[in-house]
Formats: structure tokens, sequence, C-alpha cells
């Protein structure tokens, strides 16, 4: 154990004394402390951007006056995603998935506000955020300090005095980890625990707890992530015959992994599972709606069974003499049958998601990349099952909301009335204001389960190709 | 202390080394002699276990190199044609470095006096090793095998390339450690280091053990005779 701090110890100092390996970590610090910064920036004015345009809504809602109750439900309201605090580090897809829904009767109305929106075409090659510069940039400049860890002592002769001094390979291979790894730490610790701060800051203290278990989630997967990096790094070295060889692929091994297999793959669930246009998935919709899911039940038919279903149960021969307003019945009726079919197409297309999800799920077993990438988004909140989350909470609510304006006019007014009715105050507020929460870390993980496989198979099998080889190697070649 | 039984290499069909058979005892200096490709420096990697032999042994204090990897490395120290260092550390922090792998813990002071007595001059021993020439590298690994206590020392044509003084000056360190009982096994082509170091010369062609025999034996003129007549066959 002595012999791998010695070969640490030397490891650090000798890439302190190197320009290059300062530059590098330097420009990686400036990196990070931007990104968190901007981050920061972003946040804190979205935020107060939403929570400036949530409370007017709000007030609208409230101060709306009296009109009947289907006029407000159609004149609807808007709710907010509230920015995660750590979305911070990790923009995820919050930029793509749009920040504000417009509620209303009979409608599903899209997400609007898309940050992606106001950017131009160069955002799909991703922001900056600090998530980005620890998943690409940092593995690049551990390619770098650890591209010649053996290579260069094999070309310039110190090998074999190592292994003369009666060093095992596998001696030298630790003590050259948990060099690059302490070397990284010590440039990533300040950052993380000035992301920690920063967070708990902006948090409220009940969230406080949720936000430091994430945190230390978010730091036990990275240094995973970068730990395989830099074992790659070291063992790619191991079996390679110079310096040039080992750093070539190396670069094209960063290439395969960050850009053409991530890329590829998401062509591949693409084309394997393409989604229906928006045109096409709405139209499927109100076809559905009109001609009933099994193409018999049409609106009318429908609209009559349940008069004739009223009148048989109230016992009347009209619906003018029933005691409660039929139109609001009906429109209610019409709501659930919509929602109905929203759900059989949201079914759908929730699979089609699900499928092209667990295409990039498996695919974290060919780059570690795609696994640190969705464990990440997924941690902070700014993923797709969160987005999904999230929209289904809306959806309930704008549900729920409608339900209320029906039963208040079916109850309250009678068939026939409609503008002379008018509801008031007091149903507005018994309209709750729309709190949403995350999901559960506990919830996450278990979302995330194959991208925490993929990541630990990835450790161990660099670990096991890392032992092999170290048995193997000899400093002098036969 | 060092003994080869039968030493063999073979790399395909190419023999490096044929059933070498050799013994060097404490206070010896064995000097190999040899052109290139004779299997001077293939002998001394398998004393290092550096390669694995074909057949045979190699053994350092009575223990196979093979078996006992670690315990016969822990008695020996390398220096090669062309002692490489970490060239971002100074002659003293690769001295430390060196000396704590193998376990020896020594001060700054005595590391920096052992440098000093290996003829390092003073104010080098805190300067990076880029700054240094060849000669004062194989004086860090003297110092380095001095500092260990090393009971073998395996050198690889230690003075080539050195110019007169240097190459004197390393003889000289080299014979104060035979005093001290140091057995060494030295691979050069300087015939005339050879029989004024060395206690035993062997001279060495194809892989064979030609000839060997104690360097008081014969004169230099009659080594250099000798070892072009056999290069010569």
């Amino acid at each position: 154990m002595n012999s791998v701090f010695l070969i640490a110890k030397k490891e650090i100092l000798i890439a302190l004394r190197q320009k290059v390996i300062r530059a590098l970590a330097i420009v990686i610090m400036v990196l990070l402390s931007v990104a968190l910064y901007a981050g920061y920036v972003a946040y804190d004015q979205q935020k107060e951007v939403i929570e400036n345009a949530r409370k007017e809504k709000r007030e609208e809602w409230l101060t709306q006056g009296d009109k009947h109750p289907h006029i407000a439900a159609h004149y609807g309201t808007f709710i907010f995603k509230p920015k995660t605090i750590l979305s911070l580090f990790d923009f995820g897809l919050d930029t793509f998935t749009g920040t504000s829904v417009y509620l209303e009767a009979h409608y599903q109305h899209e997400f609007m506000f898309r940050p992606a929106q106001d950017h131009s075409s160069m955002i799909r090659f991703g922001e900056l955020s600090a998530a980005l510069v620890l998943q690409i940039l940092v593995p690049l400049l551990l390619i770098f300090l650890a591209f010649p860890a053996f290579t260069k002592e094999r070309e310039s002769g110190t090998l074999k005095l190592l292994i003369s001094q009666g060093v095992s390979c596998t001696t030298i291979v630790w003590g050259k980890i948990v060099a690059y790894l302490s070397i990284l730490l010590s440039i990533l610790a300040p950052f993380f625990v000035i992301a920690f701060i920063l967070s708990t800051m902006l948090a409220n203290s009940e969230t406080i707890p949720d936000i430091a278990v994430r945190v230390v989630l978010l730091v036990i997967i990275y240094v995973v992530y970068l730990l395989i990096f830099v074992a790659f790094s070291v063992w790619v070295s191991m079996r390679s015959s110079t310096s040039k060889n080992a750093l070539l692929t190396l670069l094209t091994c960063w290439i395969l992994f960050m850009i053409i297999i991530p890329k590829t793959t998401a062509n591949f669930g693409e084309s394997m599972y393409p989604l229906p246009s928006m045109k096409i998935y709405r139209e499927a919709i109100q076809k559905d709606i009109k001609s009933g899911l099994d193409g018999k039940a049409s609106t009318s038919f429908r609209q009559n069974q349940l008069k004739k279903e009223y009148l048989q149960q109230y016992a009347v021969d009209s619906i003018h003499k029933l005691p409660l307003n039929f139109e609001g019945v009906r429109m209610q009726a019409g709501e659930d049958y919509g929602n109905k079919v929203y759900d059989v197409h949201w079914a759908r297309l929730k699979k089609i998601f699900d499928n092209q999800n667990r295409i990039a799920s498996l695919s974290s077993f060919i780059t570690p990349y795609l696994a640190i990438r969705n464990l990440s988004m997924g941690l902070t909140a700014t993923d797709l099952y969160t987005s999904i989350h999230f929209q289904k909470k809306t959806e309930n609510y704008r549900r729920e909301l409608v339900r209320k304006m029906n039963n208040d006019m079916a109850q309250n007014s009678r068939y026939g009335e409609f503008y002379e009715y008018k509801a008031g105050k007091n149903l507005w507020n018994s309209i709750k204001e729309f709190e949403y929460t995350t999901m559960s870390v506990y919830e996450i993980v278990s979302l995330y389960k194959t991208e925490l496989i993929s990541l630990c198979c990835w450790a161990v099998l660099i670990f096991s190709l890392l032992g092999y080889s170290s048995r193997k190697i000899r400093p002098v070649y036969e | 202390m060092l003994e080869a039984i039968d030493l063999t290499k073979r790399y395909g069909d190419f023999t490096a080394l044929q059933s070498l058979n050799l013994t060097i005892n404490e206070g010896e200096i064995f000097c190999l002699l040899g052109a290139n490709g004779a299997g001077k420096s293939t002998t001394i990697n398998l004393f290092l276990n550096f390669i694995g032999a074909t057949s045979g042994s190699a053994k350092i204090n009575d223990l196979d190199v093979t078996k006992h990897a670690r315990e016969t490395k822990q008695l020996l120290s390398y220096i090669p044609e062309n002692l490489m260092l970490y060239k971002n550390l100074t002659g003293l922090e690769n001295l430390q470095f060196f000396c704590g792998l193998g376990g020896k813990h020594q001060s700054k002071g005595e590391l920096e006096e052992l440098l000093e007595q290996s003829g390092l001059q003073t104010d080098f021993i805190n300067r990076r090793v880029d700054n240094y020439s060849k000669g004062m590298r194989q004086k860090v690994g003297i110092a380095l095998a001095r500092a260990r206590g090393s009971k073998v020392l395996l050198l690889d044509e230690p003075t080539s390339g050195l110019d007169p003084k240097a190459s004197n000056e390393f003889s000289e360190l080299l014979l104060s450690m035979k005093e001290k009982g140091v057995a060494t096994l030295m691979a050069t082509h300087d015939l005339f280091r050879a029989k004024d170091t060395g206690t035993h010369i062997g001279i060495m062609k194809e892989g064979r053990l030609l000839e060997k025999f104690e360097s008081q034996e014969v004169s230099f003129r009659d080594l250099e005779k000798l070892y072009l007549k056999h290069m010569h066959n």
C-alpha cells in the first residue's frame, strides 16, 4: 500500500510540474465555474419570471369576476413548471420541454416557451452546463493526463527501473489511478462544495435533505464515471506500444463514446420506434372522440344514451324536469370521454417513449456516457420521466378544474340557462393552486436501474481488464 | 549469490541464450563481453525476471527469480546502459522515490550525502534530472544501489557513452561496492574496463558463454587477442 501512495505522490508531483496539465486543469476549473454561474443565473432569472407569472395568473383566475363556469373553464389558467434547484448543475431536457402549459376545457395543450426556441441551432450541440463539462470535457482531460501512464515509462526506460525495485505492475497501476483520481478530485471537490452550498442556500428547509441525498448520489456516480475513464486510460496506455498509439486510441474511443454512439443509438431508437407527428396525433384523438374508440359510439349516440340514462334514473320524460342542469352533465360526460380517448392515445405515445428510452438505457452498456447523462438528468429532475410526471400532474389538475366547473354548472343552474347563470369568487377559490413536487429520489433511482447496473458493469469490466493485463505486462517486449 | 543453471532463452527458432551456467559470489565482479546480440542483456533481463526463461533457472541468493520475484528484487540494483530517471524530479527526489519503493526510508541529509559520495556535484542534487548528463544519472543509480544496501548489482553496459573520467569514476564506485561484498554482473563492450574492474570475465557469442576466467589470469593484450579470436571464428 505504501508503494501505491509513493507512486501516486510521484505522479502528482510530475503532473503538477507539467505546464500542459496545469493549463488543462485551469481550463476545466474555469469552465466549471462559468457553467455553474451560468446555471445559477439561468435558474435565478427563470425562477423569478416563473414566480411572477404564477402569481399573476393565479390573481387573474381569482379576480376574473362573475361568469358562467364553462366560460371560466375555457378562460382557463396557466401552469408553470418550477425550476428544480439542481437544474443549475444539469439543464437536462428543460431547454426543450417547455416551461408552461395553458389549461382549459376539452384540450390538452402543448407545453410552451421552450428555452431552445430562443437559441440558435447550435443549441443542438448542447449548452455549457457543469454536467456537460463533467460528462464530456473532464474525460478528455483525463485522457491527456493518463495516456502516457505506461507508455512513457516504457519508452523512457523508467518502467524497468520501477519493476527492478520489486514493485508489481498492479501496484504501479493503482498508484497511477490513485494519483489521477486525486488530481481530479482536487479540481472537482471545490466545485461540488460550492454547488452544494449554492443549492442548499436556494432551497427551502424542507427540501434540503432531498437535495443533500441527490447531491451525494451525483457525487458518487460522477466519481465512478470518471474513475472508469481513469482506469480505461491507464489500461489503454498499458496495452499500447507507444504514447502516440495510446493517445490516438483514447481519442478515438472518446469520439465513439461521446458523439458517435449516442447519436447512432438515438437515431436507431427513433427509427425503431417512430413517434407520430403532432398533427396526426391530435387528429387521431379528435377522430376517436367524434366516432368513439370502437368507431361505433359517436358523440351524438353517446349523448342520446346519457340522456336516456338520466331520464330513466330520475323517472322524468324531459331533461327540463331534471333536478340538475343536464348541459353540465353532458359537458362533463364529454370531458370524461375525451379524457378516456386521450389516455388511450397517450398510453400509446408513452409506450413509444418508453421503448426509445429503453434503447437509450441499454445503450449505456455500449458507452458509459449515456449512463451518466441519464442518471444525472434524473437526479437533477430535468429528465423526460420528470417532464412526463409533471405533465401528468398538470393534466390531473386540468381535469379536476373542469370537473368542478361542470359540476357547479350542473348543480346550480338550470337547463337552457347559460349566460344567465354566473359563478363567483367562491368557486374560483375552491380551485386550489397547483403545486408540484418532483418524484422522490427512490422513485428516480428505480427508473434508472439499467444505467446504474451498466455503470457498475463498466467499472467491473475495466478493473478486471486492468487486473488481467497488469499480471501479463513485462517491462521489455519478448 | 548469483547463479545461472542451464539458463536458456529462445524466441521461436532463435536462441538468445543457450544453457548458461554461471556463479558469481560475494565481492566478485563478473564482466560479460561480447558483440551485440551475444546474449549479455538477455542474461541480465533473465536475472531481473523481465523475461521468462525457456528452460533452466536463474537464482539470486539461492532463490529462483521467477518464483521469488519480489524477494530477489529486494536484493538487487539494476543500472542499464542509459539509466532513465524521472526528468521532472530532481536527483534527490528520484533517489527518495526509488528508495521508498524498496522500503528503505532514509533522511534527506543521508541521501544527499550518498549522492555526494557517489560523485554527484552538490549543486546538481536539487536540480531536475533533465539537466543531468548520462554520467550523472549513472551516479544516481549507484547512490540508489548504496542506499538500498543491495547485495547484487546488475549492470547492462553502464559505462557505454561515458567519457573516460566519468567511466573511471564509475569503476571506482564499483570497486568500492565490491569491497563491501556486493556481487556484480556487468555486461560490457569495454575490454579495458572489464580487465581493470572485473574479478572474472566471460566471453559470449551467439547466446553461448564460450569462455570464462579470472581477470588476473590474462593481460589486457591477451584478453584483446582472445576476444578477437572468438569474434572472428
